[in-house]
């Protein structure tokens, strides 16, 4: 960290890369807090109210968003209206210096905004043009909107779950979709590979227009769905569990048990002290065990009941038993395994205060992340041609 | 065997994944132009080529979408004439990627420090439950666990109901952040000529999913588990329609969008408490209850396409056959069909993102046999000739 708070990114992997961001959605605003941990400069254009993203919940009790601030850590603020001649000006003044410029603006508003590929291509050779939209920028459904809601569902995911015990304990209730912005979350990633991709090409080819959508990520990162409906199986939450293993109550909390291999079997047999019905010489048999499934996890349940969750998953875990225990974000900011991979560095949010911040979820040994820094305040620094 | 103008034309990728987070990596690298060269044995194939009772599946899998692309040889690395060729390859290569348990990848004497003296400038990835370091550096997991340690599990579900398993997303999420990690890496290279040890946990993935609430934890609050209502909009949700298990989803972000609800809807509400967004938010229950009694006798699919025209987020929940069926995704080439030898035509995923410049983006080549390769790569890349491979093969170094 230097005197001023910011952080040194001299060595990072993308040190030396200047990003420009224009973000009002959760997946362009991760593609840019990717590329900002690893070092890149990247500089927020907020209109002047500030990102809509700093009203988003979650919020913490003065008012701050928790998303906005885990989105923008490490960034820079500048305001920037493109609705404006002068803010136009800027912006093109912004994208002379920049090697990405990240942008969820709608289809319908570039030419307006002077955002529209084409002229941005001509103007910008050498610039990754990084667009981040809920269905893309090409496509008969270009123009839609979508929440995250809607696009973990319009990517697949959403339709399978919740699965196992949830499930089964309610099954008529309405599909749930996973916490907060998860789809979001791989558009942006999605959008990140695609930036460094683009980047990496550009000596050879020039820069581009990359074309991301949220709802190509999450059925990307769902494609054994569509590789089993080529199989001839149509999935859906009710049969997407797994024959036996899940989710089990403890006396202390929920764990999670799997087991995919033999020796795993075998393992947890032992773990369970070797129960009677587990010696039936039938249940050495993987498709035996399938069949029996809902038995298995009978009995697994009532083990479970009396035993609590850290010493099962100790115990568990010395056998080579998959298992791991439900955490609460408390026990991960405070774990042990995270605290010794240092996955939270501290960073101050605009109202001064200090949070513990999730870095990143990779590691680069040789020039390792440093995390940290502000959440920048709106305009903080400055306009562009101020 | 160089796909001349994607963006990655010319990358090669020594792939010691396996299962499904570390292979999903190296996938979409090949399907942004790197050549991608599986190695495995038949002593331990990879699990597609395996029955997997679990899913149903009986025999070996015809069609692997995380495969795909990828080049395929042999290699025993349990005999040291199989590590030395694997750090040759190493040695021609740009990138190595695994994802053993922590500690494997050195017992065979193909860690970072080893790969650096046979390459210099190697940029290694090692994907894995927890990492590399730390007290549960050991611990085995598969998706559903990644997201129980990290968090994402305990915040997902009903806010009456038990936490909610994770399943391939969590994997392939892990192998996309992978990804990108290790192309900024490869960026990094080009900066400085230096190698790079990128070392990604799944868990962490699964943390970083959960950001926002970890900052809220961090201030000494508790995180609320919010199940599908979202805490700034209202209605927010998944609700029935007149088809059977055929969902709406929808989120109404102002009240512009209310109002266009309303409109189309053909509804008139005089509830005073549904007038603004904070009276909304704070009688969810019950907007949520009306809400669901209006949509309930309504077409999904007629009334998202209705909603999105009056500019209102609604999508039906699809189904992966709405999914195979949808002109966008088709056009998009998000789904593409596939065949090849014995292969009938199926669907898979295409191109992760479309380039404007940089083509041959995207599915060239389906599940590769085992070894099917080896004359491209033993033959062409390492110079073995035909009579040096035939010994290896009866000493089950290539086997």
């Amino acid at each position: 960290m230097q005197i001023d708070g910011s952080v040194n990114t001299g060595n990072l992997p993308l040190a030396g890369c200047r990003v420009i961001e224009r973000s009002r959605s959760v997946a362009a605003a991760y593609a840019g807090r990717l590329l900002a941990v690893m070092g890149a400069e990247v500089t927020m254009l907020e209109p002047p109210g500030g990102s809509p993203l700093r009203q988003t919940a979650p919020l913490l009790p003065d008012g701050e968003s928790a998303l906005f601030a885990y989105l923008s850590v490490g960034k820079r603020s500048q305001v920037c209206d493109p609705s404006t001649e002068a803010g136009r000006k800027e912006l093109a003044s912004a994208l002379e210096q920049a090697d990405i410029f990240i942008d969820d603006t709608p289809v319908k508003d570039r030419a307006s905004f002077g955002v529209d590929p084409a002229s941005l291509g001509d103007r910008h050779p050498n610039l990754v043009h990084l667009s981040v939209l809920p269905f893309g920028s090409v496509g008969p459904k270009a123009h839609w909107e979508g929440e995250e809601v809607n696009l973990i569902h319009a990517g697949g995911e959403g339709f399978l779950l919740p699965n196992g015990l949830t499930h089964e304990l309610f099954p008529d209730r309405p599909p749930l979709k996973i916490y907060g912005y998860f789809g979001s979350f791989q558009g942006g990633a999605m959008a990140a590979l695609g930036a460094m991709a683009a980047w990496w090409a550009v000596p050879a080819s020039g820069g581009q227009y990359v074309d991301i959508a949220v709802q190509d990520a999450v059925l990307a990162v769902g494609c054994f769905a569509l590789q089993r409906l080529g199989d001839g199986s149509l999935e859906h939450r009710s049969t997407r569990s797994f024959r036996y293993g899940g989710v089990f109550e403890t006396r202390t909390g929920y764990i999670e048990l799997l087991t995919l291999e033999d020796r795993q079997w075998a393992s947890l047999v032992e773990l369970l002290g070797q129960p009677d019905w587990s010696q039936d010489p039938a249940l050495k048999d993987p498709l035996e065990r399938s069949r029996r499934g809902a038995e298995i996890n009978q009995h697994i349940r009532e083990w479970m009941a009396q035993n609590e969750a850290d010493d099962v998953v100790q115990r568990a875990q010395k056998l080579g038993v998959p298992v791991g225990k439900y955490r609460q974000p408390e026990e991960v900011i405070n774990g042990e395994q995270e605290r010794a991979r240092k996955l939270f560095a501290p960073a101050t949010l605009c109202n001064g205060a200090t949070a513990q911040m999730l870095v990143a979820p990779f590691q680069f040994h040789v020039t390792p992340l440093q995390g940290g820094g502000k959440v920048p305040a709106i305009g903080e620094h400055g306009g562009i041609l101020s | 065997m160089t796909i001349s103008s994607a963006p990655l034309a010319g990358i090669r990728i020594a792939d010691f994944t396996i299962h499904a987070a570390g292979p999903f990596c190296t996938h979409l690298l090949s399907q942004l132009g790197a050549e991608c060269i599986k190695i495995e044995s038949s002593t331990r194939p990879d699990a597609f080529r395996k029955p997997h009772a679990v899913y149903g599946r009986m025999t070996a899998a015809t069609f692997d979408q995380v495969s795909a692309n990828k080049l395929s040889i042999r290699l025993n690395l349990k005999k040291p004439e199989a590590i030395a060729l694997a750090k040759r390859l190493v040695s021609i290569s740009d990138i190595a990627a695994e994802s053993f348990r922590p500690g494997v990848i050195k017992r065979l004497g193909l860690d970072f420090d080893a790969l650096r003296e046979v390459k210099r400038d190697i940029v290694m990835l090692s994907l894995s439950s927890c990492g590399q370091t730390g007290p549960d550096s050991s611990f085995a997991g598969y998706a559903p666990l990644f997201g129980a340690w990290g968090g994402l599990g305990a915040m997902s579900g009903y806010s009456d109901g038990p936490p909610v398993e994770m399943r391939h997303v969590m994997d392939h999420s892990a192998g996309l952040h992978a990804a990108l990690a290790t192309l900024a890496a490869l960026n990094q290279r080009r900066r400085t000529g230096q190698a790079q040890y990128v070392d990604l946990a799944a868990r962490e993935v699964a943390s970083a999913m959960i950001g926002d609430a970890l900052v809220v934890a961090s201030q000494g609050l508790a995180p609320e588990r919010p199940g599908n209502a979202d805490p700034g909009m209202a209605p927010h949700g998944v609700y029935a329609s007149a088809q059977p298990d055929r969902w709406l989803t929808l989120a109404v972000r102002n009240d512009a969008e209310w109002a266009a609800l309303l409109q189309v809807l053909g509804v008139s509400d005089d509830d005073p408490r549904f007038r603004s967004m904070q009276g909304r938010i704070q009688h969810r229950a019950a907007l949520d209850a009306q809400v669901q009694t209006w949509l309930a006798t309504r077409d999904a699919d007629q009334t998202a396409e209705q909603l999105q025209r009056a500019g209102v987020c609604a999508h039906v929940s699809w189904n992966m056959e709405d999914i195979a069926s949808d002109p966008h995704l088709r056009e998009r080439e998000t789904v593409v069909p596939v065949s090849g030898p014995g292969i009938p035509e199926r669907l898979a995923v295409g191109a992760p993102a479309k380039f404007s410049h940089t083509q041959d983006v995207g599915i060239r080549r389906l599940t590769p046999a085992l070894g099917q390769d080896e004359d491209y790569v033993f033959g062409e890349l390492l110079q073995l000739s035909s009579t040096q491979r035939r010994d290896l093969e009866a000493r089950e170094v290539i086997c």
